[in-house]
């Protein structure tokens, strides 16, 4: 065990790494300085009420797997199937009920956002979309059932092993092919495509496909991210980031950025933080359901709910920290491939005034939800990085 | 009430719908008055409770003409109608006389009538619906056009064919004609106000005119009182989302044995025990699936198609011999069954759709709409089984209701549970 553990340490240690240097110590700003009054009020009502809205759900989800672990096995009496196909049932149906327990703040936090001007979805396409959205989460529980079930009823003791094994396989195999499944267009912008193949050259980089996916008629959020692996890398731009409001030049951090998570190999190494997570993940959910009779037996499926959402709940400031990580690793990459600090500080400024971040949120937010660093994080390190270049 | 013998004169059949023209026109008359009788009758019926005698016999005896003319227009019926809708057709109705009715049943009666309505459209179709077939058709698409007209309009369709190679109507298409306009009757006189009782989609009640041969597909219902989980009412379909797609894997393969199975049935006159019993449970597992899609049954079905572990279950006869002939050509003559069985999927909407709202409200399935999804779900696999599966020579029964089923006994695997009943009272 101590072996294990040790092992795991030392991984996670190999993980940490960055390109960001370790003396790097970012000044202390004040957010006034680069927000008016106006804006930071705007912006803390509005996270206030996201704050709120994400404790309510986090609690209600709490409640509502507690109860559906003390008495979702009565819901076997609804399946004609065999074990496993009543492993799935009883899956599907803590997953429906916590959709349902969570669909007010659904629709409180979409009204919210449509008062601010944050999104353009419908509530119906909240209600009858999610709806028949939970149809495809189905399928995917339905396989993690069948193979944890399965394991399970071959291996009693040790399917964790297998089973973590597999699950980190398809999370590989998913983290690959995610970009092929996308139907974004291909970037056009000569000015960016010139500018991305120049930060290729920088980040040693092969040439990246750059794409833009349409979610203007959902959102107004801007937003970029990096996919794929290997030869799937691919850099998939929204379009709501290239509708007038940024520059190029910001435009450009914003490619350098998602350059920099694929010149940092930040997928792969996603991929092994989630198998650095997932073995121990599995092997507490086998010893927390062995007193139902293992995960071989269907009345154990609840509770093995309520253990997998805890641990991810337990685990979210290790998920925010090593998502914050990467997010500042990629910044200064970029500040390093672009050299414009100016760009990257209207970059950031527009981000908190776009989506109404909050620039400097209280501590518990940050370590529980931030996977970025704060607005005003990002601001310190571009001045970080203009005090290292003596500008 | 059916009285008929299936014989027909292929001269009327041939000029069947222009024999009906005068009818045609003298129906559009006696809609407009029974229209007009009915605003008058809502408001007697308001004031008095009850439709008065004189207007609830001209009433009845509309309700009565128009079935006899779809009768005599969808091959039902053989003889000439008369244009009174005087009782004494072959094809006939039994109406009580006016009795006590709810006030406020006949308050929001339109509405109330909505669902019935609906599964009256996907029976006997509306003349809009009538329209936009043509349209798909004009277009080059071919799509499920007798749905949008109403099952009993194809049935009729490919009726006419048969009548005038056999001289006999078929009975299976006779029947579902009969029931088809049974529902529309019922729902012509709750619409009119002729009673407050609903009307009921069961395709068992009552029995058959005359008994049916067994079939070697045959499904079994097992009663459970139309109880439902409200919850997995609500999820229903994203539930039933992991079966779906396992039973597309599953067609996959089906297919694939399906046509060796076919192959060697054409050589060997029989189907390989090995081949016959994937394919058997291959039809089983998707009846489980649809079954439980449509609320015809409760519980999560299993993933292997197992017999006897579901309360909608489907009975298959061993490999028997088959006709070398019927093999060879198997899906062309399968072809028209197809089609039927396509047109009454739009009645399993309907249906399903109707069964989620009220097992939703009162955590029960209708037997009526439960029966029909039953009834559809048995044709689509004694369909698939003649057609694309070809485990059995027989060809499918479109009737809605067989006669009671008699199981040869079986070995069943220790704790299934016993089957139910057979599909309908004998």
């Amino acid at each position: 065990m101590l072996a294990a553990a040790a092992a795991w340490v030392v991984l996670a240690l190999l993980l940490w790494r960055s390109r960001v240097p370790s003396d790097l110590t970012l000044p202390a700003l004040d957010e006034r300085d680069f927000f008016t009054a106006a804006q930071l009020r705007e912006a803390h009502a509005y996270e206030r009420v996201v704050r709120l809205l994400l404790l309510g759900s986090l609690l209600t989800t709490l409640i509502v797997l507690v109860l559906y672990a003390r008495h979702g096995a009565r819901f076997l009496r609804e399946s004609a199937a065999g074990p496993i196909g009543s492993g799935m049932l009883l899956a599907m149906l803590g997953l429906a009920l916590v959709w349902l327990s969570l669909l007010p703040f659904g629709l409180l936090e979409l009204w919210w956002q449509r008062r601010h001007g944050l999104s353009e979805a419908a509530y119906s396409d909240l209600v009858v979309g999610g709806w028949l959205a939970l149809g495809g989460e189905f399928v995917g529980l339905s396989l993690a059932i069948l193979i944890v079930m399965g394991f399970a009823r071959l291996l009693p003791r040790f399917w964790w092993i297998p089973g973590a094994a597999v699950f980190v396989g398809i999370y590989a195999l998913g983290a690959f092919v995610y970009p092929y499944l996308g139907a974004g267009e291909r970037l056009e912008d000569p000015t960016l495509l010139a500018a991305a193949d120049r930060l290729e050259r920088e980040d040693r980089l092969p040439d990246i496909r750059i794409d833009v996916a349409t979610v203007s008629t959902e959102t107004t959020a801007p937003n970029a991210e990096a996919a794929g692996m290997g030869p799937s890398r691919r850099i998939i731009l929204w379009d709501t980031i290239l509708d007038g409001r940024f520059d190029d030049d910001q435009v450009i951090v914003v490619l350098a950025h998602e350059l920099g998570h694929h010149a940092s190999e930040h997928i792969p190494k996603g991929v092994a933080w989630y198998a650095l997570f997932a073995f121990p993940g599995a092997w507490l959910i086998a010893r927390a359901t062995r007193r139902r009779g293992g995960m071989r037996q269907p009345a154990a499926v609840p509770l093995a709910l309520l253990v997998f959402v805890g641990l991810q709940m337990v685990a979210l400031p290790a998920f925010a920290a090593i998502g914050r990580h990467m997010e500042a690793e990629a910044d200064w990459v970029a500040l390093e491939t672009t050299g414009d600090p100016d760009a990257a500080r209207e970059l950031f400024e527009g981000f908190s005034t776009s989506l109404l971040a909050d620039p400097d949120p209280p501590a518990w937010t940050k370590a529980f939800t931030e996977t970025h660093p704060t607005i005003l994080e990002r601001i310190a390190m571009v001045e970080a990085w203009e005090a290292r270049r003596g500008r | 009430m059916v009285a008929d013998d299936r014989r027909r004169s292929r001269l009327t059949v041939a000029f069947r719908l222009l024999l009906a023209i005068p009818h045609l026109v003298w129906v559009v008359f006696w809609t407009l008055g029974a229209l007009l009788g009915a605003v008058v009758g809502w408001f007697a019926a308001l004031a008095t409770g009850r439709l008065p005698q004189g207007l609830h016999r001209f009433l009845a005896a509309y309700v009565r003409y128009v079935t006899h003319l779809h009768a005599y227009l969808y091959l039902a019926a053989n003889p000439y109608p008369g244009f009174a809708g005087d009782p004494g057709y072959p094809v006939d109705l039994e109406i009580d006389g006016p009795e006590r009715q709810s006030r406020w049943k006949t308050v929001f009666r339109l509405v109330l009538a909505l669902p019935a309505l609906l599964v009256m459209s996907a029976l006997l179709g509306w003349p809009s619906a009538g329209g936009g077939s043509q349209q798909q058709q004009q277009d080059g698409e071919w799509t499920a056009g007798g749905t949008a007209a109403g099952v009993a309009v194809l049935v009729a369709f490919l009726a006419w064919f048969a009548i005038l190679a056999r001289g006999r109507m078929p009975q299976g298409f006779r029947d579902l004609v009969a029931y088809a306009l049974r529902y529309g009757a019922q729902t012509s006189a709750y619409v009119l106000l002729l009673t407050d009782r609903y009307p009921s989609t069961d395709p068992f009640e009552p029995p058959p005119p005359e008994p049916t041969p067994s079939r070697p597909i045959r499904i079994v219902i097992e009663e459970d009182e139309g109880r439902r989980s409200r919850l997995t009412v609500l999820f229903r379909l994203p539930l039933a989302f992991p079966h779906l797609v396992w039973l597309a894997l599953w067609t996959v393969l089906a297919v694939v044995v399906a046509v060796l199975n076919w192959l060697a049935t054409l050589v060997a006159g029989r189907s390989p025990r090995t081949f016959h019993r994937f394919l058997a449970r291959y039809l089983r597992y998707g009846v489980h699936v649809y079954a439980f899609l449509t609320l015809a049954a409760n519980p999560y079905p299993g993933f292997t198609g197992d017999p006897f572990r579901y309360p909608v279950d489907l009975e298959v006869d061993g490999p028997a011999r088959q006709n070398r002939w019927i093999t060879g050509f198997r899906w062309i003559l399968d072809l028209p069954a197809w089609l039927v069985s396509l047109s009454l999927t739009g009645l399993l909407v309907v249906v399903a759709i109707l069964g989620w709202f009220a097992s939703l409200v009162t955590g029960r399935m209708p037997v009526g709409l439960r029966n029909a999804a039953a009834f559809v779900i048995r044709y689509w696999a004694q369909t698939s089984g003649y057609g694309l599966l070809v485990l059995t020579d027989r060809y499918p029964y479109s009737g809605p209701s067989e006669r009671r089923v008699e199981p040869e006994p079986v070995e069943r695997p220790p704790g299934a549970p016993e089957p139910g009943a057979g599909l309908a009272p004998a």
